[in-house]
């Protein structure tokens, strides 16, 4: 008996308690403030990576009806499900970074650093009103509300292109930047994890006798003159287009013209640099004017119609003398130097 | 007496009439040696452009260095140089010279010398300098010809050697004047791939021997022989894959590798890395590997029954891959097996540097290589090598297979760095060679079969079995004359832009020594900036002979050789934390900087400022890396209090603590009360092209001792601490 009577009495008080929470907090008394950052601080610690889910409800609460010098800031991801769809966006790519961010940050600090950042997130088919008070009609869209700011449509605290073009370790450094607080270095989750990687291993263990069996007897692709091919072509394609610098500097494919954005900008002026597209362009016409070359010496001989060999050849001289063209035009445009011979002097 | 002389002559030429066979290969070989001669002799001259431009004299960074060098080992002889301690760099700590460079030059050029002085030519050592690189690219177009003619046949060798004698992308490591590592470090790479190809074609000892002996140069030469140690085993394990081992292989490899471990393990920079860094695993792997499969063959001829010998492989196989990979492990972690070097693991994975290793990324020819400059380098041997790639494929042997790989792999290194075009010039110009030369020689032998000349057959020699298969099939149809007088006049065409492209390039961009710049006046005439050289001769007869200079890293070179004083830091990075330390004081305010100048006993500071002329690879371009670099160390230093809204100024908008910082404070230092461009403001940047911040700078610590005349060169004394009151 007093054991059922004790466990109601402990879910009464409970409830008294926690309603009591959340009258103190629709209130909004000075005293509040700790009880506002400790419940965004268990709702943190109910949620994935710490990133709180917030909707018109919450928004009102922890950051209108709060006053403004706040002990906290939340630095707030707007999302939007029905554009996940849109890749170019990459809206679900940043929301994944932006945990990652939020989970490094909850590992790297303990004490009284903790409260002060929280990392929420709003969707906009359920929180469409926060979005007009926010004034974000554009994603992605990344915000800062410090605790010092009273206006939630002050766009002081945005975060830019820029500042997410490096994904998570940008976005980590924008964050130090603005709160002053440490984020620190970005602990991305292993790209397989050790049970993964030990199976792998199992696996290739076991396989690798079959397979040097089979290379023994001399039956695999690797003995395909045809793959082998391709595949040089292919690293000699992927070598001279540039591509190794598209990754490193991860350049994008085109630009948009500066003075007018309906313009694509596919080649840039000056060497040195260079776009993803346009190395693509200029390796290609490389690679077809030398496998032409290889066709046209190889092959065509040994086509017996004769009317189909002209016709062939015709068209692979006029082809490879345009690549060839325009490469040298392309090149000399891109670098600028305008390449001449040296004719003897008494010529001139 | 005249015709008396002349008729032995008419009888000689009639006679060799008839023997007309013996005439045309002498015939031949005439030609061959001839034209190896004329490609020989080009390749010198191509080179001397530099030398015609501006002067005999050493050209850009490194090269100061290795000029010093070779300059002490001529004076002290090599015991001395051997155990240089050098107290001129790297002030206070110094620098042990001995053990931390490659020799190979230096001794390279003392050899020359001292030959040249035994047989009585008195040259002056800076002119051998100058002209080791042009004599090696020479003796590389040779290597080339025979390298060529291994791989395919002599018309292929021929061609490789003239592509290669005029490539830009070789020519811009080898003008006159350029004494780097690399003028003979390519030499000697192609020579060690050549002999070891030739080692395992033929299975012979001396070869193989040769091979290692000249990787014991390229080892004393450069520090790419890195690449050589990853690329042999490479291409050995593809042979192994394909079912290509031999006998002939076993040998080549074995010998090379044991006899060139141990040559490489005498040269003091390499020593034990040579068995202990994992650079080198790769090596050793294939060579267990090796011994596994000659194990393999010895106990498949002793064991008669096949399923017992499937048996026996997969367990040795097994055990083999799975003790090595424990012994792998076990290395590392106790770290016996020393992990990969920075700049190795960034070309394996290179985005690494960018973010890990700035000193590194900040090179600029460390930068990825855009199209253009593979374009630039290359000409239309890119346009070649897919061709030359085919016919490779078409007549794969052990000689076609290294020349792929070896032209893969250094393509794609090439993508990744700028400077390493270099190295994939020698193959990139052979495999386009097979393709000039495979298709030329198709194309004229279908016409001379049209001219029904039954000796031409005998010329052909070897190779002509696949093109005299095709003109049989071909020589009921006339049109093929036409196309193929079509293609020869279009390849030929192609040819000559080539040569005009290299002529172009060699003279207008790959000549200047940059140390001396050259600019065009407004009325197109050539402008002379020699102000390097006034500041360091300034620095040689105006400073005390142990003043301290304190300047960016990449002028140590050039002040310790030319100025003859001591520096802080210099292009031998080996010490990150000390140029951090330089970065720091150059992006620090002026009085945090005076005590860490103190600190250092620094008594000038050496800056180069490009306002005035427009000269655009000056110190305030640089300036981001000196914070980069500085803040890696000393956290004090943060990249975005330099940065307006992530945007690099020297303008008006510029952050307060780039327009107070030492760096722009010496810059910029006067130059506010100068008008530098008609119809601009004073301070106007002509090398940013905007006008400066900060035009009215006090120095509190420091005062301008020297302005080059062109004010590239700004020199400032420290003073004395005040006196205490």
């Amino acid at each position: 008996m007093t054991m059922a009577i004790n466990k109601k009495l402990l879910s009464l008080l409970l409830l008294v308690s926690s309603l009591s929470s959340i009258a103190s907090a629709s209130f909004s008394d000075p005293d509040s403030d700790s009880d506002l950052t400790n419940e965004l601080a268990s709702l943190r610690s109910n949620s994935e990576s710490g990133v709180i889910h917030l909707d018109d409800h919450g928004i009102s609460k922890f950051l209108i009806s709060s006053p403004t010098p706040r002990p906290y800031s939340i630095l707030l991801f707007f999302d939007a499900t029905q554009l996940h769809s849109k890749t170019e966006l990459r809206l679900q790519e940043l929301r994944r970074e932006f945990g990652l961010v939020s989970a490094t940050f909850l590992a790297n600090n303990n004490g009284s650093d903790l409260n002060k950042l929280f990392f929420c997130e709003i969707e906009f088919s359920r929180s469409q009103s926060s979005f007009q008070r926010f004034g974000v009609n554009a994603l992605p869209h990344i915000r800062l509300v410090t605790g010092s700011t009273a206006k939630l449509s002050d766009e002081s605290g945005q975060m830019d292109q820029s500042d997410f073009a490096r994904l998570a370790e940008s976005m980590a450094e924008f964050v130090e930047q603005r709160t002053k607080l440490t984020v620190g270095p970005i602990q991305r989750p292993p790209f397989l994890s050790k049970a993964q990687i030990s199976v792998i291993v199992a696996m290739i263990v076991i396989a690798t006798p079959f397979v040097i069996k089979r290379i023994l007897r001399g039956e695999t692709l690797l003995h395909d003159h045809r793959l082998w091919l391709s595949g040089a072509i292919f690293i000699y394609f992927f070598s001279v287009a540039g591509t190794m610098h598209n990754i490193i500097r991860k350049m994008p494919m085109f630009l948009q013209d500066r003075n007018d954005p309906n313009k694509l900008v596919f080649f840039y002026q000056g060497s040195g640099m260079q776009l993803g597209a346009e190395g693509f362009a200029v390796g290609f016409l490389y690679t077809v004017v030398g496998l032409l070359l290889a066709f046209v010496t190889n092959v065509l001989v040994r086509v017996r119609n004769l009317n189909v060999q002209r016709l062939v050849m015709l068209v692979a001289l006029v082809v490879s003398s345009w690549a060839v063209k325009q490469v040298v035009y392309l090149d000399n445009w891109k670098t600028g130097y305008g390449i001449h011979p040296y004719w003897p002097s008494s010529w001139q | 007496m005249a015709a008396k002389k002349a008729s032995p002559d008419l009888v000689n030429s009639s006679f060799s009439f008839k023997s007309l066979k013996l005439k045309t290969k002498q015939q031949e070989l005439l030609l061959r040696v001839s034209i190896l001669g004329l490609v020989y002799v080009l390749a010198f001259i191509a080179r001397l452009f530099s030398v015609l431009r501006y002067e005999s004299m050493i050209h850009e960074f490194d090269p100061y260095f290795n000029y010093r060098t070779t300059l002490f080992l001529t004076e002290k002889g090599f015991y001395e140089f051997w155990n240089w301690f050098d107290s001129e760099s790297w002030y206070p700590l110094g620098r042990i010279i001995g053990g931390t460079l490659y020799p190979g030059l230096m001794v390279t050029a003392a050899l020359i010398y001292w030959t040249l002085r035994f047989l009585r030519f008195f040259v002056h050592i800076r002119e051998v300098c100058v002209l080791t690189a042009p004599f090696f690219a020479s003796n590389t177009t040779l290597v080339a010809y025979f390298f060529g003619k291994e791989i395919w046949d002599t018309g292929a060798g021929l061609v490789a050697a003239a592509l290669i004698a005029i490539c830009p992308g070789y020519i811009s490591r080898s003008v006159a004047g350029s004494y780097d590592n690399e003028a003979v470090a390519i030499f000697a790479l192609l020579l060690t791939f050549y002999l070891f190809v030739k080692a395992v074609k033929t299975g012979s000892l001396s070869w193989a021997l040769g091979s290692a002996f000249g990787y014991f140069y390229m080892v004393s030469a450069w520090g790419g022989y890195v690449f050589i140690i990853n690329l042999v085993p490479l291409y050995v394990l593809v042979l192994l894959i394909t079912g290509r081992y031999s006998m002939r292989l076993y040998v080549a490899y074995n010998c090379m590798y044991i006899l060139g471990m141990l040559l490489a393990m005498q040269i003091r920079f390499v020593g034990f890395q040579h068995v202990q860094s994992g650079e080198h695993m790769a090596a050793m792997g294939v060579f267990l590997l090796m011994q596994v499969f000659y194990f393999l063959d010895w106990v498949k001829h002793q064991l008669n029954d096949t399923k017992l010998f499937q048996t026996f492989l997969r367990i040795t196989v097994t055990s083999a891959i799975l003790v090595g990979g424990i012994a792998l492990g076990v290395g590392t972690a106790s770290g016996y097996i020393s992990p990969w070097t920075g700049r190795f693991y960034s070309l394996l994975d290179p985005t690494y540097a960018k973010d890990h290793i700035p000193i590194i990324a900040s090179v600029s020819e460390h930068q990825p290589t855009a199209w253009s400059s593979f374009m630039f380098d290359y000409h239309i041997l890119l346009f070649l090598f897919p061709a030359g790639l085919y016919f490779c494929f078409k007549r794969l042997s052990d000689a076609t297979i290294f020349i792929v790989m070896y032209g893969l792999t250094s393509l794609y290194f090439a993508g990744v760095m700028v400077r390493l075009i270099l190295v994939a010039t020698p193959a990139v110009c052979l495999i386009s060679a097979i393709a000039v030369s495979a298709t030329v020689k198709n194309l004229t032998s279908l016409l001379r079969t049209k001219q029904k000349v039954p000796q031409t057959g005998s010329t052909k020699g070897v190779g002509s079995s696949k093109s005299s298969s095709k003109v049989t099939l071909d020589q009921s149809q006339p049109f093929h004359k036409n196309g193929a007088i079509a293609l020869l006049v279009g390849v030929f065409y192609l040819l000559s832009r080539y040569a005009i492209h290299c002529t172009w390039v060699t003279s207008e961009a790959y000549s200047s020594p940059s140390i001396v710049l050259a600019a065009r006046g407004a009325h197109g005439n050539r402008i002379i900036f020699d102000d390097y050289r006034e500041a360091y001769y300034w620095l040689r007869q105006n400073t005390p002979t142990d003043a301290k200079v304190m300047s960016w890293w990449d002028y140590g070179y050039q002040i310790t050789a030319m100025g003859n004083r001591t520096v802080i830091v210099d292009n031998n990075t080996w010490n990150n934390t000390h140029i951090a330390t330089v970065g720091r004081a150059m992006s620090s305010y002026e009085d945090e900087a005076y005590d860490i100048m103190r600190s250092l006993d620094v008594n000038y500071v050496l800056v180069v400022f490009g306002g005035v002329t427009g000269y655009s690879s000056d110190d305030i371009n640089k300036f981001l890396w000196m914070v980069r670099i500085g803040g890696g160390v000393y956290p004090v230093i943060k990249e975005p209090d330099y940065l307006v809204n992530g945007e690099f100024r020297v303008d008006k908008g510029a952050s307060p603590k780039m327009l107070n910082c030492l760096m722009y404070k010496l810059c910029y230092y006067r130059f506010g009360e100068l008008v530098t461009e008609y119809g601009k403001p004073t301070g106007y940047d002509r090398a940013r092209g905007v006008e400066i911040g900060n035009k009215d700078i006090k120095l509190e610590h420091l005062e301008e001792a020297y302005t080059t005349s062109n004010w590239i060169v700004r020199i400032y004394r420290v003073k004395p601490p005040t006196n205490r009151l």
